[in-house]
């Protein structure tokens, strides 16, 4: 619909452009011999047309297209003039200029299109590790400070661990030794018990079976006795509860590849020689 | 201040009756008077659960986070080759390995709880359009000729010049990015659209902020702006900038602004001064630099509503007190800048110090209190990074320095980061601080109650570490709390945390903390938790104590309180350390022996780590560099709480 709307003054654009190239044909300076045709075709008029549109919520007037069209005009005239003279070599702005202009490019196309709920889910089932909900656990703990046991820190842990394995009734809280960590964590993300306890001891309760006590298990303060009360495993969420998240990995992987790929393939046709690794203190 | 402290009044008796401890037996004072176990009852009805952890409400660790982080959006951290945006800085902060501006591969030990990408307001977005060579920026000589530096590799050069040129007010028009402007616009939105993106509530919070960079005659009276809010309202305003006529470089006006975002959005918003070490004596000040009168009611007032916290530890020097402030305090001398101000342009003079360090202000606070009737410097401890990386990385053995060029390499160790001639001010690379951090105790991950704990000051400060650290203070600790299994429920119930209040005591009682440490599950032993004392006396004088409360291994502290060294274990040369030393967790019930009910007076607590390698022993090892003559190889990572102020 929007395109049939634009197309509409498009016409008379056309018309109007048509008559004032007529005129520069009938007007124009015949003594000097063309050395270069300068073609302003339909289409870029059109997309003068729809700039011009874009930014002033209207169509251009005749008077204001033509204004338009003959700036082009110079500024193609000019631009060839100085590619002539080689004012585009060795120009640092103009050499980012391009550089830049060449990863926008790309980043364009990365941000173009919308993904389908099937390639997003693709990609969920991909990269589950990236989106799986933390296993989640609960578990009481007793604590064998190495500052207060000494020596006979290991075989305490052993007894203890005996007393609370072989007496079910033995109320956990009157064993070992106080500290600030909790005794009792309830369900609890894996990444937030490392925080707390260390990424090890996170690993090796997620690796215990529920409902026994076991140990001794280290970390930085000291040595734990353990028992996972409850476990709930990781799982991988249906999409429509992490859509974003994924859409937003989604889009950065595809930036990066994009980015890699176009890369890569310029790469190609070149063939790159560094001279001087020594001199810049690089050992390759 | 009234709507804060019944907050304050509502949170203890929530812990108080939710954990149906025997606290119930304890009132509850706070700063708008008491409310008694009856009243509390007929507000919170309820009987002790069975479960002591049933309905807990209180935070069991505390989230780390980093309050002042840097990216290529920042003007001076993208001419020193910043390239890392402020998502990269999201990724990087929750864990993922990342590629640093350098081209080193870069990772967190551990994921830190949340972020705050803070890029400087003035010139928001203008470098990455500078290093893009945009053409409107490069219509003056003075910007090209920057613009080929950076081009050819003296990035850090440039850098250099173009913030001693921003500090001056000689900018080119062309590279001045007004908050009127389209790309100023662009920039902030662009800030709050990634912080939108990666703000993930119960598991990493990204909150939105920018920093305020007065910096007139290169004296430092920089603040962090943090909301509490979503996009939806940051992207009602842009930031507000130092600039004339539409900026400021007067902290009462950037007050006005943050008043303005509040009625015009329904939002909230506070502010986090840092580096009064480089404001050269005008961070703290009894009179106003702007007028050179003393400070008034009014910006007493304000200063106490709007700044709730300063940054006491970052890359750029430790800002807690200064030994010739503290002359009795061993451990004064940490990480120390006081050669001049932020541009090395003036050099420091020995009066200016006292305006310039957290201790001396929270004395002066209390001096203006007694005038003025509010205490402008009545405020919570944090630290950050000021990392201008995009890499909130300040693990000692994991340190991607304050800016692109001291990311890791064999240079860093003998390079100058400041150096002016006209002064004589050099100062190394190698004594860039690998600090801080920001502690929070929040009960929940996300912008709501990570903002409210930094509003109520239930913060403290790391130099890096990330040590567990409590602090509570009441009249009611009893030796016999500290052998609790639950310091948090017996604190709570009995007290008030860190950043609270306390007074007027009880006949006969003097205030008693409760005080507990756990080491960095990754880190280091701890030597000792200490209690700073500070208090005004009755001719008007202040003073200060440090008091050793509680300590690893079998020491006895000599008549002066004076405790034997814990020791090293630090092989420099291998950059490695035990845990032989110290303990893993220290707890402690402490009453100040010397207290007087009259006066008006101020306890934070100080956690020190053993000794452990600094950065510059790891690079030492790793690069096999050699470092230069005077190069500090260790250091004692500590924790500065919040204080508890207690009012007669």
């Amino acid at each position: 619909m929007v395109k049939r709307l634009l197309k509409e003054p498009l016409v008379h654009f056309f018309l109007i452009a048509l008559a004032i190239f007529a005129m520069h044909g009938v007007v124009g300076d015949k003594s000097v011999p063309a050395p270069d045709v300068i073609v302003v075709t339909a289409s870029k008029i059109e997309q003068m047309g729809s700039v011009f549109t874009k930014t002033w919520q209207r169509p251009p007037t005749g008077r204001e297209l033509k204004g338009l069209i003959d700036d082009h005009v110079r500024e193609e005239i000019l631009v060839r003039e100085a590619l002539a003279l080689g004012l585009d070599k060795d120009d640092t702005v103009i050499r980012r200029r391009l550089r830049q202009k060449m990863e926008f490019l790309v980043i364009d196309e990365a941000d173009a299109p919308v993904p389908t709920d099937a390639e997003l889910n693709v990609y969920l089932n991909a990269h589950p590790g990236a989106f799986e909900t933390d296993p989640m656990l609960a578990f009481q703990q007793v604590f064998l400070n190495p500052e207060r046991q000494g020596d006979a820190i290991a075989r305490n842990a052993a007894s203890t661990l005996e007393a609370l394995a072989t007496v079910p009734s033995t109320d956990p809280a009157s064993l070992g030794d106080v500290t600030q960590l909790p005794p009792v964590v309830e369900l609890t993300g894996k990444t937030a018990i490392a925080q707390m306890f260390g990424g090890e001891f996170a690993e090796a309760l997620d690796k215990a079976s529920v409902g026994q006590w076991i140990g001794p298990v280290a970390s930085g303060f000291g040595l734990h006795l353990v028992r996972v009360t409850e476990r709930k495993p990781g799982r991988l969420p249906a999409l429509g509860d992490v859509r974003a998240a994924v859409m937003r990995e989604w889009a950065n992987d595809r930036r990066v590849a994009l980015e890699d790929r176009r890369f890569a393939e310029l790469l190609k046709r070149y063939d790159v020689t560094i001279e001087n690794l020594a001199v810049a203190g690089i050992v390759p | 201040m009234v709507e804060i402290s019944t907050i304050r009044v509502l949170l203890t008796a929530v812990a108080c009756s939710c954990l149906g401890l025997p606290a119930l037996a304890v009132d509850a004072r706070s700063d708008v008077g008491t409310l008694d176990q009856a009243k509390a009852e007929k507000v919170f009805p309820g009987k002790r659960p069975y479960s002591p952890y049933a309905d807990r409400s209180f935070p069991t660790r505390p989230l780390f986070g980093d309050t002042h982080l840097h990216t290529a959006a920042s003007f001076d951290a993208g001419a020193f080759g910043a390239r890392l945006t402020p998502r990269d800085a999201y990724r990087f902060a929750r864990g993922e390995q990342i590629i640093a501006s350098g081209g080193e591969p870069a990772r967190l030990s551990r994921p830190l709880d949340f972020l705050v990408v803070a890029d400087h307001s003035d010139n928001m977005g203008m470098f990455p359009d500078l290093f893009a060579g945009k053409a409107e920026v490069l219509s003056d000589p003075q910007a090209k000729t920057w613009y080929d530096m950076i081009k050819s590799g003296r990035g850090g050069e440039a850098a250099l010049q173009i913030i001693m040129s921003f500090s001056a007010g000689t900018l080119p028009k062309s590279m001045i990015y007004g908050p009127e402007t389209r790309p100023y616009k662009s920039a902030w939105q662009d800030t709050v659209k990634a912080a939108e993106e990666y703000n993930d509530p119960g598991r990493f919070t990204a909150l939105i902020g920018y920093e305020w960079t007065s910096n007139t005659g290169g004296n430092n009276l920089h603040r962090n702006v943090i909301l509490r809010d979503n996009g939806d309202k940051a992207e009602q305003i842009v930031p507000y900038t130092t600039m004339k006529p539409l900026g400021s470089d007067n902290p009462r006006d950037l007050w006005k602004w943050m008043q303005a975002y509040e009625d015009k959005t329904g939002g909230s918003v506070l502010a986090i001064a840092h580096n009064g070490n480089l404001s050269n004596g005008i961070m703290f000040p009894m009179i106003e630099s702007f007028t050179g009168k003393p400070v008034d009611k009014e910006y007493v007032e304000e200063r106490a509503r709007w700044e709730r916290l300063y940054e006491a530890t970052q890359t750029k020097g430790d800002g807690e007190t200064h030994p010739r402030l503290s002359p009795n305090d061993e451990f004064a001398d940490f990480e120390t800048w006081d050669f001049g101000n932020l541009d090395a342009s003036v050099a420091k003079k020995p009066e200016m110090i006292e305006f310039e360090y957290a201790r001396s202000a929270l004395r002066n606070g209390l001096k203006l209190e007694a005038e003025l009737g509010t205490n402008p410097y009545k405020f919570g401890m944090i630290g950050s990074s000021d990392a201008h990386t995009g890499l909130a990385a300040m693990e000692e053995d994991n340190f991607f320095g304050k800016t692109t060029p001291q990311e890791p390499s064999p240079e860093r160790l003998t390079a100058t980061f400041v150096s002016n001639p006209q002064t004589n001010i050099k100062v190394m690379d190698w004594q860039v601080s690998a600090s801080g951090y920001a502690a929070v105790w929040a009960a929940d991950n996300t912008r709501e109650a990570i903002w409210d704990a930094m509003q109520r000051k239930e913060t403290y400060a790391t130099t890096g570490s990330r040590m567990m650290v409590r602090f509570f203070g009441g009249f009611d600790f009893e030796p016999a709390d500290a052998s609790n299994r639950n310091p948090g429920a017996i604190g709570y119930g009995k007290g008030v945390p860190m950043g609270g209040d306390l007074g007027p005591a009880p006949e006969n009682k003097a205030p008693s903390f409760l005080v507990a440490a756990l080491k960095d599950p990754i880190g280091a032993n701890l030597d000792r938790y200490q209690i700073v004392k500070g208090w005004l006396d009755d001719k008007g004088e202040t003073h200060e104590q440090v008091y050793n409360v509680v300590w690893g291994g079998d020491r006895k502290p000599d008549a002066d309180g004076k405790l034997p060294s814990v020791g090293s274990t630090v092989d420099v040369g291998n950059a490695t350390w035990t845990n032989t030393i110290g303990a893993p967790e220290l707890i402690a019930v402490w009453t100040d022996p010397d207290f007087d009910p009259m006066q008006k007076a101020f306890y934070y607590g100080r956690v020190i780590e053993i000794p452990t390698p600094r950065w510059t022993a790891y690079d030492a090892k790793r690069f096999g560099t050699k470092p230069l003559e005077g190069t500090t190889m260790t250091m004692t990572e500590r924790a500065y709480t919040s204080p508890i102020w207690y009012t007669p």
